[in-house]
């Protein structure tokens, strides 16, 4: 990348628009010796701030490996990689203020629960990210907790192990969005639930996404999930970015889709279908209740003419 | 990162030793350690030193990872080294500082020591290295099925060991994901004082506990619901079976403690209690080391 490039992206960054710009990244396990695998070949990709992004692909495609690169857990073998306000490609990062900024829920994050009550460890990342006033931290979980919708005072005291699956998945995330995080990174957040704690889930994150402006960049093997809820869909194939466009347009592509593997959205299916036969459902419409409205007023179109 | 961890010794090669019945192996393997403490003559470790250059030679083991092994007891050899040279007091003195006395005898006894020592871990890791633990546990299985007689668990005492060892991979990947986990959530295991760093670990080490008595009760509700019944004569998967190898294989070690021992026996002049005073030490110590390392 030459000089001038990283000045541009680094002033998109700063112009507030970009959250994570991602430059020609390559990664690769175990470099220089037979067991070598490139994870990443040449990912370039820009996430806007406020923006619902989904990451897609085949296992073993590099998405996680992406991710993991967003607070630096993995850090940049080569290109460039800008997150909020920091160069992750450079050779110091502030890694407390990255973190603190970019929250990462990990897949089954309950298994990360370790302390004796839920708001210790609600308080675990607050603690670590220098919040030392204890009515502070504990207003801040009271927040995290209730957005999750817990009931606080009932459960601030319970031990995390004593409760349900579902519940056990929500305090950890709580525990994540208690840092008030500027982007929220999940790796298969509903992996795991039942359809209701999955839609639960969904909500909230959406909601989050709405309501508080975060960026939100999910890992999804859902694609009904990923269809009905993101902005923009980014797939990656084999370490690479193969597709990185609204869903939408991503899910007209049926034949490409499913020859890598993946499944196309019931609604995506139907829209699909409707539209071969001569209808056309405006580009937004993707749950169920905004295709059957899109349906109606076609219906009443017709009835009117 | 932590992944880069192998557990156990084993190097993956195809080689006459890798393709030896495990039983067989860790027979020669007792039969070596027994056999070493009879060496008491310069020429004797002669012999056993060709002995050892044949097996790891035959084992297609690189010699790096042998040494690997020898250097975790270094710290015992120096001090068994040091500690016989200064304190055995017989042959004649060569030199003398403040309260310290150096004897011939001692520098003899001591060179012998190391050897010994040496050549014990270099046999043993053969072993592990050539073969995988699984292995391992069935040939102790085998070997200990005569205590059946005596109501010993046998079966059930391997199949503790065989899942043990298969449960360590989850356990690490499990770590690693947990470790990545805390980190995200702004844990650092690398700064502050000791009790500081002790306790970063807590984070980890809970959840790591947690979700091993999960695994432990997946792993039980599993096995019951397959009806799974300990030692009511099941067939195994993995028939050990003797091969010609094994038998070249014994020929060979048994003809060199053939040799070792009437290399002894010529040099058989001890008298019972000297012998037990001198040599009764170190087979606890070597025998204590051998348990540290099964």
């Amino acid at each position: 990348m030459s000089k001038s490039d990283k000045v541009v992206i680094l002033q998109a960054v700063a112009d507030g628009a970009a959250a994570i710009v991602a430059d020609k990244l390559n990664f690769t396990y175990n470099p220089k010796s037979p067991f070598s695998k490139q994870a990443l070949k040449d990912v370039t990709l820009t996430v806007n701030r406020g923006e619902f992004v989904a990451i897609v692909g085949h296992t073993g495609s590099g998405k996680t490996t992406f991710v993991q690169h967003l607070n630096a857990l993995i850090r940049v073998q080569s290109g460039g990689l800008f997150v909020l306000d920091h160069n992750l490609s450079a050779k110091k990062v502030d890694l407390k203020a990255l973190r603190g900024s970019v929250g990462m829920v990990f897949q089954y994050p309950e298994y990360q629960l370790f302390a004796d009550t839920v708001l210790d460890d609600v308080c675990f990342g607050l603690k670590n990210f220098g919040i030392t006033d204890k009515d502070k931290r504990e207003q801040l979980a009271k927040n995290a907790l209730e957005l999750v919708g817990m009931d606080f005072d009932k459960v601030k005291n319970k031990s995390p192990f004593d409760l349900s699956g579902g519940e056990k998945r929500r305090v950890a995330l709580a525990g994540v969005l208690a840092m008030e995080p500027q982007i929220l990174v999940m790796d298969e957040p509903t992996a795991g639930l039942d359809p209701r704690g999955k839609r639960e889930i969904l909500s909230l994150v959406s909601s989050i996404n709405r309501h508080k402006g975060v960026t939100v960049v999910m890992v999804s093997h859902d694609m009904n999930e990923v269809y009905e809820n993101a902005d923009r869909i980014i797939v990656f194939r084999d370490g690479e970015v193969a597709y990185d466009t609204t869903p939408r347009q991503l899910f007209k592509k049926e034949d490409e889709i499913v020859s890598m593997n993946l499944e196309i959205p019931h609604m995506a299916k139907f829209c699909n279908e409707l539209e071969r036969q001569g209808y056309v459902i405006p580009d937004d419409c993707k749950t169920v209740e905004q295709v059957f409205d899109a349906v109606l007023a076609l219906k009443g179109g017709v009835g009117n003419a | 990162m932590l992944k880069d961890v192998t557990f156990g010794q084993y190097y993956p090669a195809d080689s006459f030793i890798h393709r030896m019945d495990a039983r067989v192996k860790l027979l020669l393997c007792l039969l070596f350690m027994v056999g070493i403490f009879f060496v008491t003559s310069f020429v004797g470790f002669a012999f056993i030193t060709v002995f050892l250059i044949m097996l790891v030679a035959s084992s297609r083991v690189p010699l790096r990872s042998i040494l690997k092994s020898v250097k975790g007891i270094l710290v015992l050899l120096l001090l068994t080294v040091i500690l016989n040279i200064f304190f055995t007091k017989t042959g004649t003195l060569l030199c003398k500082w403040w309260i310290f006395e150096i004897y011939d005898g001692g520098l003899y006894f001591a060179a012998k020591m190391f050897l010994r020592l040496t050549y014990l871990v270099v046999g043993s890791s053969v072993l592990t290295l050539t073969t995988t633990p699984v292995d391992l546990t069935h040939a102790i299985e085998s070997l200990l099925k005569p205590l059946k007689v005596i109501k010993v668990p046998v079966h059930e005492i391997a199949l503790i060991m065989s899942l043990t060892l298969s449960l360590i991979p989850g356990l690490i990947d499990e770590t690693d994901r947990i470790i990545r986990a805390q980190k995200a959530r702004g844990a650092s295991f690398d700064t502050g004082g000791l009790v500081k760093r002790a306790k970063a670990f807590v984070p980890i080490l809970i959840p790591l506990l947690v979700g091993g008595f999960r695994r432990a009760e997946e792993l039980a509700n599993a096995m019951n619901s397959r009806c799974y019944e300990g030692a009511t004569k099941r067939t195994q998967m993995r028939i050990m079976k003797l091969s010609w190898r094994d038998f070249v294989a014994t020929f060979i070690a048994l003809l060199f403690f053939v040799t070792v021992f009437v290399v002894y026996g010529m040099s058989y002049q001890w008298n019972n209690t000297e012998w037990l005073l001198t040599n009764g030490g170190e087979w606890l110590i070597v025998n204590g080391i051998n348990w540290l390392y099964f």
